[in-house]
């Protein structure tokens, strides 16, 4: 039992992951939070239903331009809800993005709203059960899995390694001494709300085959990413990831050994508790102190 | 003079009279004119839940529109305005509102989402107007007001169903599995209320909350007491998780569903893993499968009206509620009043439309007038077959 619960906490833990990946890569860049995080998942899913199923595109080529398009979506995002509200309060950029996030299941409903109640997206493999020594396991858990791991990595070379990523990173530590040295930090923003589309769009295409697809589906998968995203501490990758998959775990663990009533509080006390005595996050670094 | 004076008096009360006193029909009654009766829809036309609604209310279309082109009932087309209330219960109330007051409907029709239609019920109440509710939840028509009814089956007498069907099938070790939101706590309460009533314990009693990504632990505890049939309270996307995870893990009990998942080939592309709906079966309020030739006009009748649809159970559901409504109308004659349809509704007993389950029958004292469930299954790869038919008393 115990291995199974771990298992399916880790896959679905690696969906928290991803969505609280898309949410830390603009809040390290941006310092905000999108709060549509949750409907460009949802639009992504549904980008890849219309390719994949609907126009009949190869599976690999519908995916990406899934992406594309949620990257796409990012970047109104950014040009409707953030960029003309630069230099305002906080608030008014969060009810923007709050906002925006009706606009986009609005306008999923009349798109995709009488197309069935909950559609699936096929897997990327067949999806008979594989054996494993004592487990059995879908296919379709371990690319997701898999593909988690894949877009850490990725992500993690790319703020280290590529000349973009760092400019993010200078941005997100001090966006004027980013300006003073020629980074167009509007541009970073832009990019930043664009590739945290692309990743709530990569998140979206892994586990719509395991979820299903309907257009409400965003915000409750927003509030535990951005759970996720707080345990983690908001600012780190790595964060963004152990969090993700804690809540997968606990949710998973608690509903198994405890109650399944459980599942949907048990994280969200343990979140609470590690807040209480770690308030910047697991992964947060040392909250700042005033001299 | 006095002659002609005594002519202008008589012409003048003449025209006095057409002018304050038109037809008592046209006057007094919303909704109803010498030639149209206005019915009101209100139920979900866009998200996920547009199949309570917006499907539901096509099928009401093409009742009305094969009863128009017959004439109409006693000389009036039937109209239907729909609103949209997104299954949110504010939408809902401001749905009703706009029906009553703006576009004076005579009836109502529909509230397929079961909260929303709650939060409506009391102005629906107040105003008088008949309400033929679709909704399922035991709330809409409990207390009894003298102008709702269902014609749908509610949620207490599917739990009764299910428990007969687990009695008739000899069922030793049952389970439940459930949401327990608003929607799922309708069936849940009254399902152990009435599984203590007749002596059966469950052997395990587990949650899936209604937007499940995996239902694994669940699926785990009930594996370890071993049931030998589950009554799932959930809707398809839960349903679909759970059934997907306990076929996964080589867990085989009778799953038994209820209207919600009253659609079996699309729960088997929603499950999405093979054979992972050899043991379901569920319940449909309708008698006939969509493509059962004894409904096959009205496949075309969908189909014409509503170009790129096919027939679903969710269309039939609302052809036989246009069917039961129509007779209603019928009854009650030409002098059209909301009263008068109030009674003629009374007068149903064992109405049989083109496809609900059984006889549809309301009374004073029962307004929940359809209480016939039908059992259907899929075979993996095959067509769905009615398999078992359940009245409840």
């Amino acid at each position: 039992m115990l291995a199974y619960l771990i298992l399916s906490g880790i896959t679905t833990g690696a969906l928290y992951a991803l969505i609280a990946l898309g949410i830390t890569i603009l809040f390290k860049a941006a310092g905000t939070v999108n709060f549509a995080h949750g409907e460009l998942f949802m639009m992504g899913g549904f980008l890849a239903y219309t390719f994949v199923t609907l126009l009949g595109l190869p599976y690999l080529l519908a995916l990406a331009l899934a992406i594309a398009g949620a990257f796409v979506f990012g970047i109104i995002t950014d040009r409707i809800a953030f960029r003309p509200l630069i230099g305002s309060r906080a608030l008014g950029v969060v009810l923007a993005t709050v906002g925006f996030a009706f606009i986009l299941r609005g306008t999923a409903r009349i798109l995709w709203g009488g197309k069935g109640d909950y559609l699936s997206l096929p897997p990327l493999f067949a999806p008979d059960p594989i054996i494993w020594g004592p487990l059995i396991i879908l296919p379709q858990q371990l690319v997701v899995i898999g593909g988690t791991a894949i877009v850490l990595a990725l992500f993690a070379a790319f703020f280290r390694l590529t000349r973009l990523g760092k400019m993010m990173q200078a941005t997100a530590d001090n966006a004027k001494a980013a300006r003073l040295v020629g980074i167009r930090i509007e541009h970073i923003y832009t990019l930043a709300f664009g590739i945290g589309a692309a990743v709530a769009a990569i998140s979206a295409v892994l586990m719509a085959p395991l979820t299903l697809l309907y257009t409400d589906m965003g915000f409750a998968l927003f509030v535990k990413g951005f759970a996720a995203a707080a345990l983690g501490g908001l600012k780190s990758l790595p964060g963004a990831v152990i969090g993700g998959l804690l809540v997968g775990l606990i949710e998973s663990l608690a509903a198994g050994y405890i109650a399944s009533s459980f599942l949907d509080i048990s994280a969200f006390v343990v979140i609470m508790v590690v807040l209480i005595f770690c308030p910047s996050g697991l992964l947060g670094g040392p909250a700042a102190r005033r001299v | 003079m006095p002659t002609n004076l005594g002519r202008f008096y008589a012409a003048t009360l003449v025209i006095a009279l057409a002018i304050l006193a038109p037809p008592a029909v046209a006057q007094s009654t919303p909704g109803v004119t010498k030639d149209a009766v206005v019915v009101g829809g209100f139920g979900p036309l866009t998200g996920p839940s547009y199949l309570y609604g917006k499907l539901f209310f096509n099928g009401i279309d093409v009742v009305f529109d094969k009863i128009n082109a017959e004439g109409g009932i006693n000389g009036r087309k039937l109209v239907l305005i729909r609103e949209d209330d997104r299954c949110d219960p504010a939408s809902a109330i401001a749905a009703v509102k706009k029906l009553l007051e703006q576009d004076q409907v005579f009836s109502i029709s529909g509230g397929g989402c079961s909260n929303s239609a709650i939060a409506a019920r009391q102005e629906i109440e107040q105003s008088g107007a008949p309400w033929i509710a679709s909704g399922v939840h035991d709330g809409i028509t409990r207390p009894i007001a003298p102008n709702i009814f269902s014609v749908s089956l509610t949620s207490s007498i599917e739990s009764a169903a299910e428990i007969a069907y687990v009695q008739k099938h000899g069922f030793k070790r049952v389970a439940i599995v459930a949401m327990h939101d608003s929607w799922g706590r309708s069936r849940y309460e009254p399902l152990l209320a009435m599984l203590k009533d007749k002596g059966i314990t469950p052997v395990a009693d587990e949650e899936v909350a209604p937007d499940a990504n995996d239902s694994t632990p669940q699926v785990l505890r009930l594996k370890q007491v071993n049931p030998d049939a589950i009554i799932m309270l959930l809707f398809p996307k839960p349903g679909a998780v759970f059934a997907r995870d306990a076929a996964k893990l080589a867990f085989k009990p009778v799953l038994i569903g209820q209207t919600s998942i009253s659609d079996p080939v699309a729960f088997e592309e929603q499950v999405g893993m093979p054979g992972a709906t050899a043991n379901f079966v569920t319940i449909t309020q309708v008698r006939y499968m969509p493509d059962s030739p004894e409904v096959a006009d009205w496949s075309r009748a969908v189909e014409a009206k509503f170009p790129g649809d096919r027939l679903s159970v969710y269309n039939l559901n609302g052809i036989g509620h246009a069917q039961v409504l129509a007779e209603a109308l019928r009854r009650s004659g030409p002098d059209l009043t909301r009263e008068k349809f109030i009674a003629a509704m009374d007068t149903l007993r064992d109405f049989h439309d083109d496809t609900h389950g059984g006889g549809i029958t309301c009374t004073k004292e029962e307004n929940r007038c359809n209480k016939t469930a039908v059992w259907i299954h899929k075979e993996p790869g095959g067509t769905v077959k009615i398999v078992d038919t359940t009245t409840v008393e």
